[in-house]
């Protein structure tokens, strides 16, 4: 580091505030529910190698620290003050969007005719056209059906708004103003930033702020690199499933190897499932990108959080991403909701550290995140659409520690609706909001527990849509002992006549007094439940978060007249025997699809060209699934077929 | 002289976690008595009766004297923060036990997955779920019948607890349905105090509203038995003057609503400071300000514009929303017992552990090792070692140098007055901090702070607003006469004020607008009967409306202030337009609006507060002396004065440093400091 240490940490505080000054004049003049109440949005300030050295802390997404504008930049070629470039194209500009509803803009900071730094920000948009209202939908399959693809153009040319490119964008959304409303938003805090910026630089000289910018970031990898030090060198291998890939039922593999070596860490995705035919693919560009990183930025953060928000965190960080994988989609893979895949990645990248770091890493999350949408019938032949709540889960124990009960920040962190704002804009009623007893993994420490959500609709033909909903096979595992969650339900008429129970839904449609329970999973449990402290155990179930037969069933405690029973909860541990923390379907499905094999067919696979490689997966796949009964593997299959499937899997992965 | 119908002395009373401050406004004798008294925490009436004896006696005064007392404490606050209020029960609507769990779903941290969630004011197995509920439009679509009403009495009693709150789904729409079913549920539970959320806020937003009851039940028991002990005391002393306490949305309120309603009082104290600073500046002439109360462990800021703060509708308690009107204090950062220290990579950082009082900076003596930013203004010279606290307390300069130099030998700046640039070093990277925090604060309101002048107060206000209002570029800086004992000035001048809200949710029309003026007219029927019983304060009444508004479809809702005359569909849509275009920059003339909630304040407003006046002056005053200044790497030479020889008129130029018995004022080169009637020094910049 160059600067002195009262000059480095003046400017570090300032120039951060300068990103964070920039968020709160865009969420204060923005127009939309994703910027004023979701805050999906974010500004940063780059460097002329494109890459962030000051990020805001406290507001906006803060996961996308580590994206890169050269790409974008270098695209539009020559800038001059007052110029805009803006894009929303995964593919055009290499990973810095990961869909299209979001917009993303660059502004050259201009100091005596040359460009200092780049302002940056993006903002989710409402829509941008496509397939589907709001753009983003699981089930498209090439991102020609997501919307309009905005290579890196300049919308601004010396100030100006380009009147062609303003043409193109407000034919192309259902929602123009709402759009022109957050560009606007966007162009004042580019401002902002940049009025600021010149302020710092007139206190402080262009020199020190540019000098700053390079401290920054090796001042946060140094950082970095000494929390990564405290992991043991080594190689640790995890991996889990999505449910399915939205389309067809097959589970969706996420593979990695996490190497630590003396403060950095390469993160091999190698066995990953090849893209999917929907949209969940994200678009990484095999380099250490923000959808693929998120949790070694949090671990750094929660082990030193002094560490200052800048590209410089991911120095240590490499990425083997093979292309034409879920984690590296080739185009036009669809990428509208390539959140729903980061979660799993999360979920591995957590697994993965924790066989590393024990004590430090908390069991599996809940791992879904549902916003559940009603759309009812508006008497004059339209529906309005709203979100009633999105449904998260709890967040996995750890060491010496419960989990979360209800709140869940693993990917996004999203304020609920109140209940009484929903009942006075729709026509239904909210019969409960809750925690939900006995999902949370059992555990030395307990899992946190997912929610419910019951509603009754008030109209005929009224539709749910319940996108998102994951984990109602897999279970959100448990560590070191710990249970894995209980996993996801959906219910129609719960205990009235008619109950139905339905595994994932896309769109379901009901009739006036129906009612609909949304049941999240719980998150996974560390430690063994038998060791749990029996204190404890009475208190979660004094306080219903644990009843009284799970106690029995899952800690071995007897709880009698509101005490323990001491005596017989000794003898009922006694006889304990340890569990997996995956549950029993995962179990299954690993005898069937181990990870060796699958490994190996993965890469296999990923080598094949683009349309191929997807049709064979499936053809595999359902080839060894036809060995085994329906209902595999929430049921259990004889040794027979178990390995009569085995075998069909292993000699079409050799034949390939 | 203070103008005042009343008769006797009012005075003004901030109990403070370190020291119990009292004004006394005397229209007999006249002028204003200052007096602190060291705090009593663990009974905090006794610090409040000594005290007043003493201050009683410095003004020469008896306890028949006294007409009035004005009260600001941090009792319910610190009840809150540190989770030691009453044991409270909670019943709410069949579904929604985990209202209180559940809150708005967010983690403080996206990015730590080692921070946890709040702790909730009322656990799980105190919650109890009645059968009852009502429509959004106000219909109770369950109404419980007498047995589940005896019922959830019964678990109630059983429960034990010390107070309860009642709240149903959609109970803001119709709130006489729940007052009437806590007052069943107190008869069948042995007379339990019950707070109805729809009863004390009835504001749609079922989370928000349950925490506006559970917090007032939480602190009632505490703030009973704390006023009850208090009367007795002061009765003992013979002091029967009415008793008001000040109130987050720096007004106050009479002793028996505060019972009531102690919620509303919980942020009185950095309220009142607020209001005092912008009445103040107000008097002197000074419209747009930003207050700057720099104490112990931090600083905070304030807006207010024509005397009057402004409020927020949604603030932070402890990691817990609150949703009342209160005057709206942005935290920015470092005290002066912020704690100076180099990190493992060499970076100079200042806070956010603060030395607090106990053991305090390394110059207090007390233990203290680490350097605080008190340390720095002593090697700097801003303060004089022996004069603090009035010379009451001595400092050791020698000691915090020795502290500073070990800072400055890490941070590469060893060698002669290694100690001062390491000083000045941490004081840049404080006044930094504040500076950023400062201009979020404002960014976040579309606010340019050049445009407003600091008003500083608290011990450290006036030393560093120079050094504040230089780095964010305000040019003038306005400093009252007793900066130390502001909030209790601010207690002595609070109107008296309280908030009605209700919530419409509609679209703006012609039928909308005329049930709007209805709704002002409960309101305000409302708030006349409160006025009425509050006593004979008041001796004017002033009522504030408002209402919530945005166009349809619009995520967030825009607080609109209403004119009397502002009674139409199309005037109430117009003041709705002009504050768009003032905040966002545009109007959407063609797209409908809706009302939200209606707000109403009724002002019960009391004497209006002068300060005395001071002697003209001779133009300069005398200085005491002088004292090297360290700046920008080199010592300064700076006159010395002190603040009682200004008289007004009378103007210095910095570099100087002007000292009164609770704060040390810096002026700085190119900066002067000009004294007016009412003894403000007016700090501005001085035109290069």
């Amino acid at each position: 580091m160059k600067l002195d240490s009262v000059t480095l940490a003046i400017l570090g505080n300032k120039l951060a505030a300068v990103s964070e000054e920039m968020c709160l004049t865009l969420q204060r003049t923005g127009r939309t529910l994703y910027v004023k109440e979701t805050a999906d949005f974010a500004c940063a300030l780059a460097g002329l190698d494109g890459r962030f050295f000051a990020y805001p802390r406290s507001i906006g997404v803060s996961g996308f620290v580590g994206l890169e504008c050269l790409p974008t930049i270098a695209a539009v070629g020559p800038l001059e003050p007052g110029d805009v470039i803006l894009t929303n194209d995964p593919y055009r500009s290499e990973g810095l969007s990961t869909h299209l509803p979001d917009l993303h803009m660059i502004e050259p900071y201009f100091h005596e005719g040359r460009i200092v730094a780049y302002g940056w920000c993006f903002v989710h948009c409402s829509d941008v056209g496509g397939r589907v209202p709001s753009s983003i939908s699981p089930v498209n399959t090439e991102i020609f059906q997501e919307g309009l693809r905005i290579p890196p153009v300049k919308l601004m040319r010396r100030g100006e708004m380009v009147p062609e490119v303003r043409l193109f964008l407000d034919a192309n959304s259902r929602t123009p103003e709402a759009n022109m409303g957050d560009i606007r938003a966007m162009l004042a805090a580019l401002a902002a930033g940049r009025r600021r910026l010149e302020q710092t630089i007139g206190q402080h000289g262009a020199e020190a702020v540019c000098v700053a910018a390079t401290d920054l970031m090796s001042y946060a990898a140094q950082k970095a690199r000494a929390v990564l030090r405290r992991v043991p060198d080594g190689t640790y291998r995890f991996s889990d499933y999505l449910d399915d890939d939205a389309a067809t039922q097959l589970p969706v593999r996420i593979a990695l190897a996490a190497t630590f070596a003396d403060g950095t860490v390469h993160l091999d995705f190698t066995g990953t499932d090849p893209q999917v035919a929907t949209a969940m693919n994200i678009p990484s560009r095999g380099r250490p990108h923000a959808w693929l990183t998120l949790r070694v930025l949090a671990l750094v953060n929660t082990l030193d959080p002094t560490t200052p928000l800048n590209a410089g965190l991911l120095e240590p960080v490499r990425i083997t991403a093979p292309e034409g994988s879920l984690v590296n989609p080739q185009e036009p893979a669809a990428t509208g909701v390539r959140h729903a895949a980061a979660i799993r990645v999360n979920d591995v990248l957590n697994g993965a550290f924790g066989l590393a770091l024990p004590q430090v890493m908390p069991a599996a999350s809940s791992g879904t995140v549902i916003p559940v949408v009603m759309a009812e019938p508006d008497g004059r032949g339209g529906r309005r659409v709203q979100v009633i709540e999105p449904m998260i889960g709890g967040t996995g124990a750890r060491s010496g520690r419960d989990g979360v009960d209800g709140r869940d920040s693993g990917i996004s962190n999203l304020a609920n609706n109140p209940v009484e704002t929903v009942e006075a804009e729709l026509g239904v009623e909210i019969i409960s909001y809750a925690l939900r007893p006995d999902s949370g993994g059992a555990g030395r420490w307990r899992g946190g527990c997912g929610m419910e959500l019951t509603f009754r609709a008030l109209t005929d033909d009224t539709n749910v849509l319940g996108r998102g909903m994951e984990r109602l096979l897999f279970r959100p595992w448990g560590s070191n002992g710990g249970r894995p969650g209980a996993p996801g339900e959906l219910i129609v008429n719960r205990g009235l006549s008619g109950e139905r129970r339905l595994g994932k839904i896309d769109v379901l449609t009901i009739n006036a007094g129906d009612t609909v329970s949304f049941l999240t999973p719980g998150a996974g449990g560390w430690g063994d439940p038998a060791e749990r402290d029996t204190g404890a155990v009475l208190h979660d179930v004094r306080n219903g978060f644990v009843s009284a037969e799970a106690a029995v069933r899952d800690y071995g405690v007897v709880i009698h007249g509101g005490t323990v029973d001491e005596a017989e909860t000794r003898l009922r541990r006694a006889t304990m025997q340890p569990a997996g923390g995956h549950g029993p379907e995962r179990e299954r499905w690993d005898s069937v699809f181990t990870p060796e094999l699958m490994d190996r067919l993965n890469a296999r696979l990923v080598a094949l060209p683009g349309s191929a490689r997807q049709r064979r997966r499936r053809d595999i796949l359902a080839q060894a699934l036809c060995a085994l009964p329906d209902g595999f593997p929430r049921s259990g299959a004889d040794d027979d077929a178990l390995r009569s499937a085995r075998d069909r899997l292993a000699a079409a992965a050799a034949a390939l | 002289m203070t103008s005042s119908q009343g008769q006797g002395a009012r005075i003004g009373i901030d109990v403070g976690g370190t020291f119990t401050d009292f004004v006394l406004a005397d229209p007999q004798g006249g002028g204003l008595v200052y007096y602190k008294e060291p705090s009593t925490p663990d009974e905090p009436s006794r610090a409040l009766i000594e005290g007043l004896k003493s201050l009683l006696g410095k003004a020469g005064l008896t306890a028949a004297d006294v007409s009035l007392l004005m009260h600001g404490t941090t009792i319910g606050l610190n009840a809150i923060i540190q989770r030691r209020g009453a044991t409270i029960a909670l019943v709410v609507s069949k579904g929604f036990r985990d209202i209180l769990e559940i809150a708005r779903s967010r983690m403080p941290s996206s990015f730590d997955f080692h921070s946890s969630k709040e702790e909730p004011l009322v656990p799980r197995c105190a919650i109890v779920e009645i059968d009852a509920r009502l429509s959004a439009a106000g219909e109770v679509t369950h109404a419980p019948d007498e047995a589940e009403i005896a019922r959830v009495a019964a678990e109630l009693k059983a429960l034990g607890a010390d107070a309860a709150a009642l709240v149903l789904i959609n109970g803001y729409a119709r709130p006489e349905v729940e007052i009437a079913l806590a007052e069943k549920l107190s008869a069948g539970a042995g007379g339990l105090a019950i707070t109805s959320a729809a009863a004390i806020w009835p504001e749609i937003r079922e989370y928000e509203r349950t925490l506006v009851a559970c917090l007032n039940a939480y602190i009632q028991p505490l703030m009973q038995r704390y006023f009850a002990g208090l009367r007795q005391g002061l009765a003992r002393d013979g002091v029967e003057a009415p008793i008001l306490v000040t109130a987050s949305n720096g007004g106050s309120l009479s002793l028996a609503s505060a019972i009531d309603r102690p919620v509303e009082t919980i942020l009185s104290g950095p309220a009142s400071g607020v209001m005092a600073a912008a009445r103040l500046a107000e008097a002197a002439g000074v419209s747009a300000i930003i207050s700057f109360d720099m104490g112990g462990t931090s600083s905070d800021i304030a807006v207010a514009h024509a005397g009057s703060a402004e409020l927020a509708t949604r603030t932070d308690i402890g990691g817990l929303p609150l949703v009342l009107p209160v005057v709206d204090v942005s935290a920015i950062g470092a005290g002066g017992g912020s704690i100076v220290w180099v990190d493992g990579h060499g970076v100079l950082k200042v806070g956010p552990r603060s030395a607090g009082a106990m053991p305090g900076p390394v110059s207090y003596g007390r233990g203290g090792k680490e350097p605080a930013v008190t340390d720095c203004y002593l090697a700097l010279g801003y303060i004089d070692p022996g004069g603090f606290l009035g010379g009451r307390m001595r400092l050791d300069k020698g000691a915090a140098e020795q502290a500073l130099a070990a800072v400055a030998e890490r941070i590469g700046l060893a060698g002669p007055d290694g100690a001062a640039r390491a000083a000045e070093g941490a004081l840049a990277v404080t006044t930094a901090g504040m500076a950023t925090e400062l201009y979020k604060t404002l960014a976040a309101r579309g606010l340019d702070p050049a445009g407003f002048a600091l008003v500083p107060f608290g011990g450290a206000g006036p030393t560093h607003a120079n050094l504040l209002a230089e780095e964010v570029g305000i040019g003038s800086v306005v400093i009252p006469p007793a900066a130390g004992t502001f909030c209790a000035l601010g207690a002595v001048a609070a109107d008296l004020r309280r908030d009605f809200v209700r919530s419409l949710r509609r679209p703006l029309d012609a039928a909308s607008a005329a049930l709007l003026q209805t709704v002002f007219a409960e309101l305000a029927a409302e708030g006349t009967a409160w006025l009425d019983h509050e006593g004979e304060q008041a001796t004017g009444r002033r009522i504030e409306r408002g209402v919530d508004m945005r166009y349809a479809g619009q995520a967030y809702e825009l607080r609109v202030r209403l004119n009397e005359d502002c009674r139409t569909q199309d005037a109430v849509a117009e003041a709705f337009h002009r504050e768009h275009e003032r905040i966002y920059g545009f109007r959407d003339g063609d797209s409908p609006v809706e009302l939200g909630t209606a707000r109403l304040a009724m002002v019960g407003e009391t004497p209006k507060l002068t300060q005395p006046r001071i002697p003209a002056g001779s133009g300069q005053p005398q200085a005491n002396g002088r004292r090297p200044l360290f700046r920008r790497g080199a010592w300064l030479d700076a006159a010395v004065y002190g603040r009682a020889a200004f008289g007004a008129g009378d103007t210095v130029s910095g570099p100087a440093i002007i000292e009164q018995e609770d704060t040390t004022t810096i002026l700085l080169p190119g900066w002067s400091a000009r004294a007016d009637e009412a003894g403000n020094l007016h700090l501005e910049r001085q035109p290069s």
